[in-house]
């Protein structure tokens, strides 16, 4: 534990122990997501579904990469992971992003995979409201994941014609805005 | 419309198998099955059997996720509806 770290984020009058809790859900979101978006990747076939398939995969890969980002943090400012996988399953801040009881149905698809991200974009901002002129470094780092996951929205968004993201999908490496935090 | 009391409301905090309701804009909610609202507890900080009206003004998302549970009641006070 970084205990001045915590120390000065207490001082600044942040709840460090709802904020670690609200951390772990996140957490727990971003690697549940990971996996539920590895079978709707799989599932995304045919003509319309390889058209959203290289996306999805980025937004899988990028979600994985706020979970390992997350985790440090976590860990800095006193908190853990729940040691039973099912647990942290089940305290995610975001519902499962399951398939779609019809696999083939791709705006269905797009929907469960739009929500999740719109769940990830409230979640953030909420973490960034929370820490803003407070904790410094979990709001670069949640800002950072934010900007991600309001990338990963306005794709499946565009996809779902409710228009335009305003930007091209990924070229070469993921995570452009959370990469700092992984090396 | 079933009345609720503030007291009644209460005792429908999640926890222990009980279920989860919450206030808002004098109706009361039932969030039991919610998977965001686990324990009784949504967010690490909102907690059932209260009114959230006050809180939600901070949520980022608006009244609408609170429309999409099925309504118990009216919450009222002691002086009538709140």
């Amino acid at each position: 534990m970084a205990k001045v770290a915590r120390e000065m984020v207490e001082r600044a009058g942040v709840n460090v122990d709802q904020l670690l809790e609200l951390l772990v859900k996140n957490a727990a979101a971003e690697l549940t997501t990971y996996y539920y978006y590895t079978i709707l990747r799989v599932n995304l076939i045919g003509l319309d579904g390889e058209g959203i398939k290289e996306i999805a995969e980025v937004a899988r890969i990028e979600d994985r990469n706020h979970f390992e980002a997350l985790v440090p943090r976590i860990y800095e400012l006193g908190g853990k992971l729940p040691n039973c996988m099912k647990e942290f399953h089940d305290t995610s801040a975001c519902p499962p992003a399951n398939l779609p009881k019809g696999p083939r149905d791709i705006k269905a698809m797009l929907q469960t995979l739009v929500e999740a991200e719109r769940c990830a974009v409230r979640g953030y901002t909420h973490i960034c409201n929370l820490t803003a002129g407070k904790d410094h470094r979990t709001y670069d780092l949640a800002l950072a994941i934010l900007n991600e996951e309001i990338e990963h929205e306005s794709w499946f968004s565009e996809f779902l014609g409710e228009g335009p993201s305003g930007h091209f999908m990924r070229h070469g490496e993921t995570s452009p805005f959370v990469s700092k935090f992984l090396k | 419309m079933r009345e609720i009391t503030l007291d009644e409301l209460r005792t429908a905090d999640g926890r222990e198998g009980r279920p989860a309701w919450i206030g808002y804009g004098g109706r009361v909610y039932d969030v039991t099955g919610s998977f965001l609202w686990k324990g009784g507890v949504h967010e690490a900080r909102h907690a059932a059997g209260r009114d959230l009206t006050a809180e939600l003004e901070d949520a980022p998302h608006g009244v609408e996720f609170v429309e999409r549970f099925p309504m118990v009641g009216r919450l009222i006070t002691k002086g009538g509806s709140t």
